[in-house]
């Protein structure tokens, strides 16, 4: 299964690509089924065009402010408001996923290649569990 | 000759589009063959300093195992140093050059990063995509991964660092596509060339093909019937080049009283018999024979010898048979048709085919002659025709098909009451380069043809339309074998009777000539035209089997004298002699004069002196397109 969903994972990286915004909605889609909240899970991203891409076509639902999220897709640290510091977020730079502690997971782009990293303390602190299908992705810190 | 041209032409081109198809494809080859080449060369070279670096590493650290590795490594000055080492080392077009190691749960970490950009942690985790880094630690051997669609990498690059027989870690080096795009870009102006040079060809090629598409479309319709679909005259002069005469029998076919059903039920009727005809005609003869409409009703059939000699006749008379016992259904009317054949059973006797023609016709005129709806063959050991002109059979049928027929009219004048009596029709064919052709050019070639009845038929059309439309008196020359055609005689019938003023003004000439062997019928014939209302003439009266009696007994209108006795009554006292004889047996007789080739003032006053009735000739007039009229003579 794990190998399957890694094959899956990867050959959208290769084939379904017909914009970076499209793959990293694909990617991140899968990445968000192999995982449960305690609550339900309502997306909210400072990419507009990735917000959007999912609020267009996703099986999950979007919220138009960070505060009606339940996790965050972040780019960018300042986009996060200070009020809602301990929210649950999915980073898509491997620096932020270092530099934000309630980061518990990043998607990125490694020397052309397409990266997932979850980071599963962080997960664990914020009640969300990841399912097995992700182990090839999961590590205990941030290197 | 434009066939042959146009598809040399193309077969050249087909060739020359191969050509260019195989140097371009050669130069793709090429071009992958300096890729494969640099690639080599590239990663002879990274693998030299790879193995360098590996080998000044695992020395010098004395590094045994992975662990080993991770721990030296884990230093940042040591890392930093050997990342600024191995950067100094590569060459530009190395983008990545990492040392990966793999860790007991088999996930790829970076232990070092010499990567100019997108520089990884130490120990970050990187997902691998490809077998290749999982199976250089079984091959323990180098392994080169060909990029498809990883930013601008070609290929990957990588080299296994061994201790104690072990792969402990491997080094990656990622190298870009910038030498391959170079050599792309200065190879893509001689490809474009060649694309463009094989899209010029290929747009010729199809020129090409278009205009032998439209040729041979063009030659199916030049040489198709389009009523009938048979073929037409125009393949009959291509197949006179080609054609093996000594393979075929020859038939000349035509609808009996076509004319007939054409004045009775309409041309739309005509056409419908035509097209029906043919079919039955076409289903009657085999796929090796061939059927060309010779022209109105008239068909030629080259009938193909494949089997005994009888075949010929066997399908003449299924055809005639076919035909016989077929009823023409059109607009409710039934039409019966029957249909005259002249066969030739061994055209290849004759010089030519239109000789053939000219012979199979004849038995067409025969067959018609001897009461239609039957087979005259041609007997060849009977043969003793002059076969030198025939070529003007089919000149005449040309002329009749396409309309070039037409006659001159030559003033006959009263001198009595200086006026024109009336006028002889004389016809003429206009050639397709607009030369009028008189008829002692064609007439005597066509002479017991089927051929001269229709020309015949078309002369009374034409001189019965300006007697209509001049109200003119208009004689008109006839044979005696003609007036004995059953067409000829039913046509003058049925418009002399439809039109009876037209009957008051016409003047049937005939020829007193050996033709008029059957004397009672002769006197039947013109008692006849008498009965219409017409008027006869016996032309050329004096010169050849002159036969008093029957000139009396058969009550003509008027004797036209010899043109041979006329011309030379001023200088010849014996033709004037005979000339004054005949004038006074014509007074005695009731009967007019005529006098011919009147050409010279001398000649005209000798004929005044003798009280000739009508005089012409070119001297008061020669033959004009239109009717002269009094005050246009004798200029």
């Amino acid at each position: 299964m794990k190998i399957l969903l890694t094959l899956f994972i990867f050959s959208f990286a290769l084939l379904a690509s017909d914009t970076p915004i499209a793959l990293k909605k694909q990617i991140l889609e899968k990445v968000f089924k192999n995982i449960s909240l305690n609550k339900e899970l309502v997306l909210w991203c400072d990419d507009k065009n990735l917000l959007s891409a999912f609020k267009e076509d996703s099986a999950f639902k979007t919220a138009q402010t960070p505060e009606s999220a339940t996790l965050l897709i972040l780019n960018d640290k300042q986009a996060l408001p200070k009020s809602i510091q301990n929210k649950a977020v999915f980073a898509l730079d491997y620096t932020l996923l270092k530099e934000l502690p309630q980061s518990f997971g990043a998607m990125f782009w490694k020397k052309g290649r397409p990266n997932i990293v979850i980071i599963a303390p962080r997960a664990k602190n914020q009640n969300i569990l990841i399912s097995e299908n992700l182990d090839s992705y999961v590590e205990d810190a941030v290197w | 000759m434009v066939k042959k041209k146009e598809s040399i032409v193309f077969l050249f081109l087909l060739a020359l589009s191969i050509i260019l198809v195989l140097v371009y494809n050669n130069i793709k080859k090429t071009n992958k063959e300096i890729y494969e080449r640099i690639e080599k060369h590239e990663i002879a070279q990274i693998s030299t300093i790879i193995h360098n670096i590996e080998q000044y590493i695992r020395d010098s650290y004395d590094i045994q195992d992975s662990k080993k590795l991770f721990t030296v490594l884990s230093d940042e000055v040591i890392r930093n140093h050997h990342e600024k080492y191995i950067m100094l080392m590569m060459s530009s077009n190395i983008k990545y050059t990492y040392i990966l190691y793999k860790d007991e749960k088999d996930k790829f970490r970076f232990l070092l990063d010499a990567s100019k950009a997108d520089k990884a942690n130490f120990n970050q985790k990187f997902d691998v995509q490809n077998q290749e880094y999982f199976d250089i630690y079984k091959t323990k051997t180098p392994q080169i991964i060909k990029q498809k669609d990883i930013e601008n990498l070609y290929l990957t690059y990588l080299f296994p660092i061994i201790s104690n027989n072990e792969v402990i870690a491997l080094f990656s080096v990622d190298i870009t596509t910038d030498i391959q795009n170079s050599i792309l870009n200065s190879i893509k102006p001689l490809e474009n060339f060649f694309i463009l040079l094989i899209v010029i060809v290929v747009l010729f090629m199809i020129i090409t093909i278009l205009q032998l598409f439209h040729y041979f479309v063009t030659r199916k319709r030049v040489f198709t019937d389009p009523l009938t679909k048979t073929f037409n005259r125009n393949y009959l002069e291509e197949l006179l080049l080609v054609v093996n005469l000594k393979d075929y029998s020859i038939a000349m076919l035509d609808l009996d009283k076509f004319k007939q059903i054409n004045d009775t039920y309409g041309h739309q009727a005509g056409d419908y018999i035509l097209v029906q005809a043919s079919r039955i005609f076409k289903d009657s003869i085999r796929a090796s024979d061939i059927l060309v409409r010779y022209g109105g009703e008239e068909f030629l059939l080259l009938i193909h010898n494949k089997n005994r000699d009888a075949s010929a006749l066997e399908l003449c008379e299924r055809i005639k048979k076919n035909i016989y016992n077929n009823t023409f259904l059109f607009d409710n009317h039934e039409i019966k048709v029957s249909v005259s054949i002249g066969l030739h059973k061994h055209p290849s006797l004759e010089k030519n085919l239109q000789e053939a023609i000219k012979l199979a016709d004849q038995m067409l005129y025969i067959a018609k002659k001897n009461g239609r709806n039957r087979i005259e063959i041609y007997d060849e050991k009977a043969k003793n025709c002059d076969s030198t002109l025939s070529k003007d059979l089919l000149f005449v049928k040309e002329a009749l098909d396409e309309n070039r027929v037409l006659c001159y009219y030559q003033p006959i004048y009263d001198h009595k009451v200086d006026e024109i009596l009336k006028y002889e029709a004389l016809v003429r064919i206009v050639t397709q380069e607009g030369k009028i052709i008189p008829p002692f050019e064609f007439l005597p070639q066509i002479k017991g043809t089927n051929m001269h009845y229709k020309l015949t038929q078309r002369i009374l059309h034409i001189v019965f339309e300006k007697i209509k439309e001049s109200k003119k008196e208009i004689s008109i020359n006839i044979n005696f074998s003609d007036l004995t055609n059953q067409d000829i005689e039913e046509s003058i019938i049925k418009y002399l009777k439809s039109h009876p003023e037209c009957a008051q003004k016409v003047t049937f000439e005939i020829l007193e000539s050996d033709e008029i062997d059957d004397v009672e019928l002769f006197k039947e014939k013109t008692a006849m035209l008498h009965s219409l209302g017409a008027k006869v003439s016996i032309d050329d009266f004096g010169s050849g089997y002159s036969n008093f009696k029957t000139v009396i007994d058969i009550e003509a209108n008027y004797l036209k004298i010899d043109g041979s006795l006329i011309k030379n009554i001023d200088k010849n006292d014996k033709d004037y002699k005979v000339v004054k004889s005949i004038i006074h047996f014509a007074k005695n007789s009731d009967m007019q004069t005529v006098a011919e080739f009147v050409h010279s003032k001398e000649v005209y006053d000798k004929l005044i002196a003798l009280d000739i009735n009508f005089m012409q000739g070119y001297y008061i007039s020669p033959p004009q397109a239109m009717l002269v009229k009094s005050d246009e003579i004798f200029r």
